[in-house]
């Protein structure tokens, strides 16, 4: 009886191993490389043969004026564009050594492991640990103690823990907008994402909010990589470690925060960042 | 291809790996193929809309052929003479004729004189409650006009019946007051409270700044409204009047009890006692046989016309600007030439409005004739209806000659079941295809959407042909309750599709997104997080369903039946609550018409508990859409209190869960 009962758990722990998500395999310090890359709104094509590099565990800031297709960039980074009607897009975005836009991509396995973060807080009509248990749920993970223990984690993860862990049955549309906005974090973190991606994460909260947010994005880079769109030039100045510069659908200019702050090599860099225009 | 190839080289090199990434895409395979077929289940239940409006029509159209062809469809729409004649040995005498045109005019008249009394005091309801009544009973007298429209059409004629009619006789002296009038009365009473909320939602939808601009030009208020706020919701207000065009045209019991029945008659006169295309099914479809029967169903199919063309010319109201802008550039026009002859003399600018102050008080006295009207027709009915309601007639079982109130219980809660169960799915699964799957906007969606407000605008009594001549005979070939309930999924369908739609799109699209972003299938993110957020919605349209469920009468009858007697099963026949009313006025038996008063009362408090249960809901969305409610209160409440033991018990948990990994 025990034999069988052990056979049956063996079994049971092999088909969960099989089922697992993998994550991706990154070679040489390098999450995410995009090579040649366009896109297109049906007609309008709104990137223009981007290439870039994003390096793994270090933030990346992508600015640039409102409409220049930063926000687009990064959504396509976990196919997020795929619900936009008419978008296309040309070349490669190769994450580890996977090119995402092959037909064969496991969205499901691509999202989890790049996890993102709205402009507008958006967590779901349900209480925080609801919201936090909802990712790991997705994946199978159904035990009390398991869930327990993984919001807990992401809760810690995000800096939030002790503001909300006597709150945890509380509907999260309660929250106000910053801590609404760290849950959001929180939910990405619980299924352990490689890859974060936040787009102007901190445009609709206060100055106090935004802060906390750039502090947990520096401790977050300790473990994960993190791509951020932002508007706000001192924002990827303070916080990020390599900074590229959008203008009309054009990457224009990448490379080390420091340096593109201080010495940018294109005039439109230097103009955008002086703010000359924008 | 590329990659799968790439993974399977790196699996060789990996070796332990291997087993891992192959299984993933099988798995990814199988996740795939679900949302395929997800999407393929939600397109059916779409598209059944669909084939339930051409099935309806082509099955209408073929039963109806025999007789078309037999009387000429000409002679069959414009003979004046419907005399059915009956012989032994089934041949058909010369003199039989059956010509419908006294039952169209009377329908035209009857329709055209309601929709005139009941728009001009649904509109003037809907100004008075949306400018001029005061904030405090705003609630309450919306509250009312909602009830109003959710009472059963057999409660307005059997207050027509019991009140007004012999009110008529009464005022103008004549011997029968049923007749052209009493039916328009009725009909315009019933037809109000849909033109009133339907009104009062395109004036609230009226810009303010459009009331405010006037005010700003120095136009009095009721000028305002009656210029300018009234003109632009001119296009709502017309899409309500022929709604209710629609329900009008389409009303059968209620009209049958107050029209005097007469066929061949034209409507000559207001007390001329007539009979409408509708109210001659009724009457002759239960016993009616061989070609007589095909007449009356080639009836339901030219009624069925009729109301197509109505929905059709509502499609093009509310999509067309219906000759609006011309009419008012040509006015522009006038006035641009008026103003062009007169620019150079003086202007003498006066106070004006007279006219709209006028209005202003019409408007007031008719909103006051209403509620006064509706408010005595409820309390009539109470008053004369509770005593009634004796244990007798309440709590005995009844038997197959004597009505009580557990036989139509059992009936109505049977139906209620039956119906919800098939129809709920159904309509749930075409509300997402339409909101989450659809393309916005696309042809496909329109048409869906068409056939579905198709299906909405049919009456009853069409539906009730059709599950006559189509679900009692494939139930058995006898009035069954299944068949009933088969019937009413029609009816039903487009209410539970309409309102769930609806809620899924008040579900904010970064829900989605955060969803989607986290990796969740796309079936999950709609099963987790769209479904639960429109919960109240498919609460609401529920309850709606139960509502047309217990106040239906001319669905049913030839369906369900109308059997007296406990039913036992969905094989047996048997009456609802309406349909028992119906019955019961028309027996003319000592103590009948007592019942009917009683029941009038059950169904008045039936409407009341479902129109406060959906007001309690729609309350709970806008304080849910706040955040928080009771409910999460209180799971809150137990999250505190679990995680209060948390900390005591931690080391213990830490335990466990590292027994279970070693295990």
């Amino acid at each position: 009886m025990r034999e069988e009962k052990q056979a049956k758990q063996q079994k049971k722990e092999a088909r969960a191993a099989k089922k697992q998500v993998p994550p991706f395999r990154f070679e040489n310090g390098v999450a995410i490389n995009v090579r040649d890359m366009d896109l297109f709104y049906g007609d309008f094509k709104a990137l223009k043969k981007v290439n870039m590099t994003m390096p793994e565990k270090k933030i990346t800031a992508m600015i640039g004026p409102s409409g220049c297709g930063k926000s687009t960039l990064l959504k396509s980074l976990n196919r997020m564009n795929d619900l936009v009607e008419g978008c296309r897009v040309e070349g490669e975005i190769t994450i580890g050594d996977e090119n995402i836009y092959e037909k064969a991509t496991d969205l499901a396995r691509l999202r989890k492991n790049v996890g993102m973060v709205f402009q507008r807080p958006n967590p779901f009509a349900m209480s925080v640990y609801d919201n936090i248990a909802y990712g790991p749920r997705t994946f199978g993970i159904k035990k009390k103690s398991a869930l327990d223990e993984i919001v807990e984690r992401s809760l810690k993860g995000a800096a939030m823990w002790e503001e909300l862990k006597d709150r945890l049955g509380k509907s999260a549309l309660g929250l106000s907008g910053g801590q609404q906005q760290r849950l959001c974090i929180a939910r990405a973190l619980a299924v352990e994402p490689q890859i974060l991606l936040m787009d102007e994460p901190t445009s609709a909260l206060d100055p106090i909010s935004t802060g906390k947010i750039e502090e947990l994005c520096e401790e977050l880079k300790e473990q994960i990589t993190i791509v951020i769109v932002t508007h706000n030039m001192q924002q990827a100045a303070r916080i990020s470690d390599k900074t590229a510069f959008f203008l009309l659908g054009e990457m224009i200019e990448m490379g080390d925060t420091d340096r593109v702050f201080s010495a940018p090599q294109d005039k439109r860099t230097e103009d955008y960042i002086t703010g000359r225009f924008g | 291809m590329l990659l799968r190839k790439r993974e399977k080289g790196q699996d060789k090199a990996a070796g332990a790996g291997a087993p891992v990434c192959r299984e993933e895409t099988g798995a990814r395979r199988a996740a795939l193929d679900g949302e395929k077929s997800a999407r393929a289940v939600f397109f059916i239940a779409a598209a059944f809309s669909v084939v339930a409006v051409f099935a309806i029509v082509i099955y209408l159209l073929v039963a109806s052929i025999p007789a078309l062809s037999e009387v000429g469809f000409f002679s069959f729409l414009f003979k004046s003479k419907w005399l059915p004649k009956f012989y032994e040995d089934g041949s058909r005498p010369a003199s039989e004729t059956f010509g419908i045109l006294p039952m169209i005019l009377s329908s035209v008249v009857v329709t055209l004189g309601a929709v005139v009394v009941g728009g001009l005091l649904g509109v003037c309801t809907a100004v008075f409650l949306v400018y001029y009544c005061p904030k405090k009973c705003k609630g309450a007298y919306t509250q009312v006009i909602n009830l109003l429209a959710g009472i059963p059409s057999v409660v307005y004629g059997f207050f027509g019946l019991v009140v007004i009619v012999p009110m008529l006789e009464g005022i103008f002296g004549v011997t029968v007051g049923k007749g052209v009038l009493a039916a328009v009365l009725v009909l315009s009473l019933m037809i109000m409270p849909t033109i009133a909320s339907l009104t009062k939602n395109s004036l609230e939808a009226v810009p303010n700044e459009y009331y405010e601009g006037a005010l700003a030009l120095g136009n009095t208020k009721a000028q305002a409204i009656f210029k300018v706020c009234l003109p632009a919701a001119k296009r709502g207000i017309l899409s309500a009047l022929i709604l209710g065009v629609g329900r009008a045209v389409g009303e059968t019991m209620a009209v049958a009890m107050v029209v005097g029945n007469t066929t061949n008659n034209f409507p000559t006169g207001l007390f001329m006692p007539v009979a409408t295309m509708t109210t001659q099914i009724v009457k002759e479809m239960g016993y009616a046989t061989g070609l007589r029967k095909d007449a009356l169903i080639a009836i339901g199919f030219i009624l069925l016309l009729f109301v197509l063309v109505i929905n059709l010319v509502l499609t093009l109201v509310k999509r067309e600007k219906m000759g609006g802008n011309a009419l008012r550039g040509r006015k522009l026009k006038a006035q641009q030439e008026e103003g062009a002859q007169k620019s150079k003399a003086q202007y003498a600018f006066r106070r004006g409005g007279i006219v709209q102050e006028i209005l202003k008080y019409i408007c007031m006295a008719l909103a006051a004739v209403v509620i006064v009207a509706l408010a005595a027709m409820v309390a009539f009915i109470i008053v004369k209806g509770v005593p009634n309601l004796t244990a007798d007639f309440l709590f005995t079982a009844g038997s197959s000659t004597d009505v009580t109130m557990p036989q139509l219980l059992v009936t109505t809660l049977l139906i209620i079941f039956m119906t919800l169960i098939i129809a709920l799915p159904l309509g749930i699964a075409a509300a997402i295809y339409l909101n989450e799957y659809a393309k916005k906007g696309s042809k496909l969606v329109k048409a869906i959407r068409l056939f579905i407000d198709t299906l909405a605008g049919i009456p009853s009594i069409v539906f009730g042909l059709f599950g006559n001549i189509f679900f009692v005979a494939i139930c058995g070939g006898r009035y069954s309750i299944l068949a009933g309930s088969l019937t009413m999924v029609l009816i039903v369908l487009p209410t539970i599709v309409r309102s769930t739609e609806e809620s899924l799109r008040e579900v904010a699209d970064s829900m989605r997104e955060g969803s989607l972003a986290l990796g969740a299938s796309k079936v999950r993110t709609i099963f987790k997080i769209v479904l639960p957020s429109a919960l109240s919605g498919i609460v609401t349209s529920v309850i709606l369903s139960i509502g047309r469920i217990v106040g239906e009468s001319a669905a049913l009858i030839y369906t369900a039946g109308a059997v007296i007697g406990m039913p036992d099963g969905y094989g047996s026949s048997g009456m609802t609550f309406a349909v028992a009313m119906y019955k019961l006025t028309q027996t003319g038996r000592a103590g009948d018409m007592e019942k009917a008063y009683a029941i009038a009362v059950v169904l008045l408090v039936i409407v009341v508990a479902l129109n406060l249960l959906v007001a309690f809901l729609e309350r709970r969305i806008k304080r849910k859409a706040r955040g928080g409610t009771g409910g999460e209160k209180r799971r809150a409440a137990a999250a505190d209190k679990a995680h209060e033991e948390a900390p005591l018990a931690s080391p213990a948990a830490a335990q466990t869960s590292q027994r279970e990994i070693t295990v």
